[in-house]
């Protein structure tokens, strides 16, 4: 399975947190995003997440490339989900080993925050009764 | 070159991606501006609206070529 990969399937989380093993490692952080039951106060059944694929796989190598010169990793690895899911769903998964926990904390909290800022994905939200609508988002970052 | 639209520049200009043809020498500003000019839709949300060109976000004074992939990205919402 490769390091950084945007799937329409569904995300194991175990395999991602796999992907970081690694025997000079003093520790491992997994983040794991899934799809909250409410938004803004309103019942959401499921997201739809779109992806310009070409660009967000080019992203997250860039985004790996970045956490590597910050922190010292030994591995990363990062998943993101597109399509169609539903409340409870993972749509990301992020983890991170190095040789001390501090670091490893670190790279993986910048990881996630730079995929909600720098990636081109958008998600739609669909609410009990049938509404539907974009998430607001911010410009995508470089 | 060919055009893609995102998100909620999709919806609003109805279509996925289409083919412009500009004058050499165009901009991003430039495309930008026909994009404009074909779907005033987007007008509205035009300003929150980034570009990239060839997967890589790209300058509103970027020059643009023949055979070039550009992308019309609303504001993203990953994770």
């Amino acid at each position: 399975m490769k390091s950084v990969r945007i799937t329409r399937y569904p995300i194991n989380p175990a395999e991602v947190l796999a992907l970081v093993g690694d025997r000079e490692a003093g520790g491992a952080v997994l983040f794991v995003g899934t799809i909250r039951r409410r938004s803004e106060g309103k019942a959401v059944e499921g997201l739809t997440y779109e992806v310009y694929r070409g660009m967000a796989e080019r992203r997250m190598r860039e985004i790996e490339e970045e956490v590597r010169k910050k922190w010292p990793v030994m591995k990363i690895a990062m998943a993101h989900r597109y399509g169609q899911l539903k409340v409870g769903e993972v749509s990301v998964a992020v983890a991170v080993s190095c040789e001390h926990r501090a670091e490893a904390f670190e790279a993986c909290r910048y990881a996630i925050d730079t995929i909600k800022r720098a990636l081109p994905i958008w998600k739609k939200e669909h609410f009990k009764g049938g509404a539907q609508t974009w998430v607001k988002g911010t410009p995508i970052e470089a | 070159m060919k055009v893609l639209y995102f998100a909620g520049a999709q919806g609003l200009a109805n279509l996925r991606s289409e083919s412009l043809h500009l004058k050499e020498g165009s901009s991003v500003k430039d495309m930008a501006a026909e994009m404009l000019r074909l779907h005033p839709e987007l007008r509205g949300i035009e300003p929150t609206i980034r570009y990239s060109v060839n997967f890589e976000l790209a300058e509103s004074n970027s020059l643009l070529h023949d055979g070039d992939e550009v992308a019309v990205l609303p504001p993203v919402a990953g994770g």
